[in-house]
């Protein structure tokens, strides 16, 4: 018997007919072209405003020569050191801080809600008048703050923004200033979010203090802990704000992170693709942390 | 209630069709007589109101449309290198950063403007006409990309004031060049004497930012004669002894200044403005900054300051080289220019054309209080740049326009705007001033950065 022809009679028409209804799903007659009709503009946006800046932006890197080039300049290398360090001071210290804090606002009393307002300044003001702030303030001949040292101590102070470990450590405590705020309410929320039963409970079983933070409070905001130092940390290594305006990455290019390098060797050297090249050798780190990320949303099990 | 079927948006497609066959001529008409201009953003709001006026003057007198965008300096520069690398460009930008001429003139990117400098060439200055040119790697041909439409030098501007506080006289500063610097050193002497804690003979930018110390060192380079580091046929003479003692005394004097405390420490990590702001609050006696945007930035608020307090190079002039000889003054130009993808070329070079008039030029430096300087030598004779009573004007049209002058190097070989954007000179002030660098190593190690930049860009 030769089944060939009987495979082959239906193989055009099976597909065909199983693509289309999974396209259509369950939608009928002018459901389909109203479902399309709301698709195409998210598709055609994400099209233009998502996907094409990004493969725009890894064509426009894709050169090896480009990272060549990039990994042979010495300011690059130091920019890389800097970003570490920026990332793991910057990350870390503000979300201990953070945690910290959070515990702090859970106190109850009208004077926390308001010392609660005041400390969320920093974060609420504009970020690029207050770093520009914070750079006139740390001038070394006339800053405010070495003006405090000398009219209180008669002490001169040192020229913050000269050194590359003093400037690289405004900068830190800069973004630290600004973002620990931030962060706080999130944590602040997610201790507000564990229910008060739970709470009464390990009480009564003496776990009060530091012991209730560390067998209760603690686990039970990990998971919000961890999702939310992943995206400081993705955010920080966008962060451009900081490092030019405190900073300015001097002196002598010393204070660059890969952001700020990224677009001085895009627009003051006039090398586009070097400028992407060096932000697109943050990818390796960035591809990571998002995939972590991804997965740690995703976690079934009951935490906060 | 009506349905959409795929036969009624068929319909609709088919419709807007039709209608853009018949609107498209419309719109493209439209756009024959309108070009999209960017300029940048002046220092003082005169300068746009200038511009304004050329464009609004040229609108009514041509029927043309200008759409025109005054973008502050450092978007604009970003904007135009975006618009370049995106190929999504305007019709005209001017030259911000001045070097953008060469640099995408090597790639040819911009449009061929020598029959718009035809209609003006007797006018223009030999060096505006020189520096409009750009080496195309394409055609591998020297070719005028850019239409002259402003200069500008870098002058000494000074505290008449403070200099009288130290008991000095302002006439009594020497002609010579190191003699002339070393004059501010004794300011600042008797001024700490005085019990002045925070104020510094020299504002030198030994920074790794912005133009201006690229633009310091080069003038060094020039007063020690150095001055032929790049030939007009765009070869490098790193190995010519003169061209190595100037950058090595340059880098010495510079930097030297700075470790020895003549200099605010924080000007090792000015950006441009931040001279401008540090002379104004007289944390130093004297800067060497680009432009006459100092003075002409407290003007209107301080007029006292502008005609009494301070003044542009001093009682001799712009100083001498140590041999008693006129320095040439490198001039910086902002050029018109178009690039290659505009839509409407006509209308930019006819705007250029009208824009590049004498008296339409001469007034739009006027009217921007002179901090750029005109690019034709007939207009510096105006009373506006001969003003006796104005302490400033006559030194600087002197100096940039009148007297000897030379363009800057990129203009001869791009390396050399490659050099100033990655701040090798910069590299070499600051290794001498805060590194303890001796100045013959700084030049070494400057040289060969130089050498491998060059190397990038060879030129038939």
């Amino acid at each position: 018997m030769d089944t060939t022809s009987v495979v082959e009679i239906g193989r055009p028409s099976v597909p065909r007919e199983t693509v289309w209804r999974s396209l259509r799903g369950h939608l009928k007659g002018t459901e389909y072209t109203w479902a399309l009709a709301f698709v195409v503009p998210y598709v055609a946006v994400f099209l233009t405003f998502v996907a094409y800046p990004v493969v725009y932006g890894l064509w426009m890197g894709s050169e090896a020569g480009l990272y060549r080039e990039l990994f042979d300049d010495p300011i690059y290398q130091k920019t890389v050191v800097n970003t570490v360090l920026y990332l793991a001071f910057g990350v870390n210290v503000k979300m201990f801080l953070a945690l910290l804090l959070s515990g702090f606002f859970m106190r109850p009393g009208w004077w926390m809600k308001a010392l609660l307002l005041i400390f969320v300044l920093p974060w609420a003001v504009p970020q690029i008048s207050t770093f520009i702030s914070i750079h006139w303030m740390l001038n070394g001949e006339w800053g405010f703050l070495n003006n405090v040292l000398y009219t209180l101590f008669h002490v001169e102070g040192p020229h913050w923004l000269n050194d590359r470990w003093t400037a690289l450590a405004a900068v830190i405590v800069s973004h630290i200033w600004k973002w620990t705020p931030f962060w706080t309410l999130i944590l602040l929320a997610g201790r507000m979010a564990i229910p008060l039963d739970i709470r009464d409970t390990a009480k009564v079983d003496g776990a009060t203090g530091l012991r209730g933070f560390v067998h209760i409070t603690f686990p039970l905001l990990a998971n919000l802990y961890l999702i939310c130092t992943l995206l400081s940390t993705i955010f920080l290594l966008g962060d451009f704000n900081a490092v030019y305006f405190v900073s300015g990455g001097g002196p002598a290019n010393t204070t660059h992170v890969l952001a700020t390098l990224g677009i001085r060797n895009a627009f003051e050297i006039a090398q586009p693709r070097l400028g992407v090249a060096a932000v697109m050798s943050a990818l390796p780190l960035v591809i990571p942390l998002v995939i972590v990320l991804m997965r740690k949303l995703r976690t079934a099990e009951v935490q906060l | 209630m009506v349905h959409l079927t795929r036969r009624s948006m068929l319909r609709g497609s088919l419709a807007l069709a039709a209608a853009k066959t018949v609107g498209v001529p419309y719109v493209a008409r439209a756009a024959a007589t309108t070009a999209t201009v960017w300029f940048a953003q002046g220092f003082v709001q005169d300068e746009d109101v200038a511009l304004r006026k050329a464009v609004a003057d040229y609108e009514k007198q041509s029927g043309n449309k200008i759409e025109l965008s005054i973008i502050p300096f450092a978007p604009e520069r970003q904007k135009i290198i975006s618009a370049l690398t995106s190929g999504v460009v305007p019709d005209m930008v001017d030259s911000n950063p001045g070097e953008i001429l060469q640099l995408y003139g090597w790639q040819d990117r911009w449009v061929d403007v020598s029959d718009v400098v035809e209609t003006q060439k007797s006018q223009f200055s030999e060096t505006a006409l020189l520096a409009a040119q750009a080496y195309n790697n394409v055609t591998k041909k020297r070719a005028t990309y850019g239409v002259p439409l402003r200069a500008a030098v870098v002058p000494c501007h000074i505290w008449k004031s403070l200099v009288k506080k130290a008991g000095m006289k302002i006439e009594d500063i020497p002609k010579t060049w190191d003699a002339y610097f070393d004059f501010f050193k004794k300011v600042q002497d008797n001024l700490r004497k005085q019990g002045e804690r925070k104020v510094y003979g020299l504002g030198f930018q030994v920074t790794a930012n912005g133009v201006d110390p690229y633009n310091l060192f080069m003038a060094f380079l020039v007063a020690h004669g150095g001055q032929d580091i790049v030939t007009k046929d765009g070869k490098l003479h790193l190995d010519d002894p003169k061209v190595k003692e100037a950058a090595i005394k340059s880098a010495a004097y510079l930097g030297g200044a700075y470790r020895d405390g003549y200099v605010p420490p924080s000007a090792i990590n000015w950006n441009d403005a931040d001279d401008n702001n540090a002379f104004h609050a007289k944390l130093m006696v004297m800067d060497v900054d680009g432009t006459l945007s100092t003075e002409v930035a407290i003007k209107e608020k301080h007029p006292e300051w502008y005609y009494d307090e301070i003044v542009t190079h001093g009682a001799p002039g712009y100083p001498n080289d140590n041999a008693g000889k006129p320095i040439p003054s490198i001039v910086g130009y902002t050029n018109g220019l178009i690039p290659k993808g505009a839509k409407n070329v006509t209308v930019a070079k006819e705007f250029l054309k009208y824009f590049i008039q004498p008296k339409v030029i001469g007034e739009f430096v006027e009217l921007g209080l002179g901090r750029w300087l005109p690019v034709m030598p007939s207009l510096a004779k105006s009373p506006f740049w001969q003003n006796p009573k104005d302490p400033h004007l006559k030194g600087y049209v002197q100096q940039g326009l009148l007297g000897p002058t030379r363009p800057d190097y990129y203009v001869f070989n791009l390396a050399m705007a490659e050099v100033r954007s990655q701040h090798v000179w910069s590299m070499a002030m600051i290794d001498v001033a805060k590194e303890g660098v001796k100045a013959e190593a700084a030049i070494e190690k400057a040289f060969k950065r130089i050498g491998e930049i060059f190397a990038k860009y060879p030129m038939a």
